[in-house]
């Protein structure tokens, strides 16, 4: 997802006297980015709303040490990942099962009704487990170095390294045992 | 034949592949369709659709923001009748030196500290508009005035010996601090629309 959020200054200005509506007018600026960057780490929608409801009370909270340094959106990420980590961390999240019923159902990769159950690239992604997950879109997306991400998930590099490998392995095989299925 | 791991595909992406993984991707068809597919997958990855929260969390994250601001000036008048409180409590239990403090230039400060609460208090800090600088200066006022208060408290306890011409001064140094809060939270705050 690329991201092309210019927020003017009077406006960060404002949110950071306490004013209630910019700080409205950055969290309608930003919501987007925020809830699927979580949505992408997390997979469940509710999930994904928590942690976009904290980010921004956090970002209610700590505006005032914003210095201006960077683009506001990379603080406002930085916010993000951080909560989403945590929630990974701590095993905050919702049932993780029910995705995967869903795709066994059928058994031999049949749906309802034999209408082929097609798994694609954003169905196999969401497959692969909440740390493997945020590990690909952090690095692979949001273009964080193994370096950044060892230290906001409090691991090592090797960790972030393997966990690529692993995860970029599952995927190619849930894709070729989709294309054979099909 | 050996072929490319994932980590070779990898660490070849990132151009810090070993030199027996570059020969070996140039020479093989099939670990290069290997490194395109993973160069395939993740363009695939950044372009997911991208979807929208189906529940607007906006009116909660005010909610509780206006309700912490709610409790955080509670605490401010809390904290200058607690000050209030020890410098009377000095006035009534302490006698003595009320002989030497200067009892009506302290009356006099202390009325000027209660008219500019007063004045404080009938500032809606929710619906004003001022600049992130003016915001830092009034924290900045507000952190000092809580030292103050602080020290006033302290110095009421019946265990702690107290200088007169220090109340005093402490008194006028709240009563200038509060009269910048106030130009910076009256004076220059302004209703501005968005």
């Amino acid at each position: 997802m690329t991201i092309s959020l210019a927020v003017p200054d009077i406006l960060v200005a404002r949110a950071k006297s306490g004013d209630l509506e910019a700080l409205e007018a950055l969290y309608r600026a930003f919501e987007t980015p925020v809830y699927n960057l979580a949505l992408r780490m997390l997979r469940r929608s509710e999930d994904a709303e928590d942690v976009l409801q904290e980010t921004f009370l956090e970002v209610v909270r700590s505006i005032r040490q914003y210095r201006g340094e960077g683009h506001l959106w990379g603080w406002v990420r930085q916010i993000t990942v951080s909560k989403t980590l945590m929630r990974i961390r701590r095993g905050q999240l919702r049932d993780t099962e029910e995705l995967h019923e869903e795709y066994t159902q059928g058994g031999s990769g049949l749906g309802v009704g034999g209408v082929p159950a097609r798994i694609d690239l954003e169905r196999a992604f969401e497959r692969l487990t909440p740390t493997s997950r945020a590990v690909v879109w952090l690095h692979d997306v949001e273009g964080y170095t193994h370096e950044e991400i060892a230290e906001r998930m409090e691991r090592t590099v090797s960790f972030s390294k393997s966990q690529l490998a692993r995860a970029h392995a599952r995927l190619r095989r849930l894709l070729a045992e989709e294309g054979a299925a099909q | 034949m050996m072929h490319c791991t994932m980590d070779d595909l990898l660490a070849l992406r990132a151009g810090e592949a070993s030199a027996w993984a570059r020969q070996h991707a140039d020479a093989c068809a099939s670990c290069r369709a290997e490194l395109e597919a993973l160069y395939q997958r993740v363009a695939q990855l950044k372009a997911l659709p991208v979807h929208r929260p189906a529940r607007d969390r906006w009116p909660t994250v005010r909610d509780v923001v206006l309700a912490e601001r709610r409790r955080r000036r509670e605490r401010w008048g809390v904290r200058s009748v607690a000050a209030a409180a020890a410098v009377a409590a000095l006035i009534v239990f302490r006698p003595f030196w009320t002989g030497q403090v200067a009892g009506a230039e302290l009356a006099r400060i202390k009325q000027q500290s209660a008219t500019l609460e007063q004045q404080l208090q009938r500032y809606e800090p929710d619906g004003r508009v001022t600049s992130g600088r003016e915001a830092a200066v009034a924290s900045a006022l507000e952190d000092r005035i809580a030292v103050i208060d602080g020290e006033l408290t302290r110095i009421g306890r019946p265990d702690v010996g107290v200088d007169p011409a220090e109340l005093v001064k402490l008194w006028q140094q709240r009563v200038d601090l509060m009269q910048q809060l106030v130009s910076v939270r009256l004076t220059r705050a302004a209703y501005v629309g968005l």
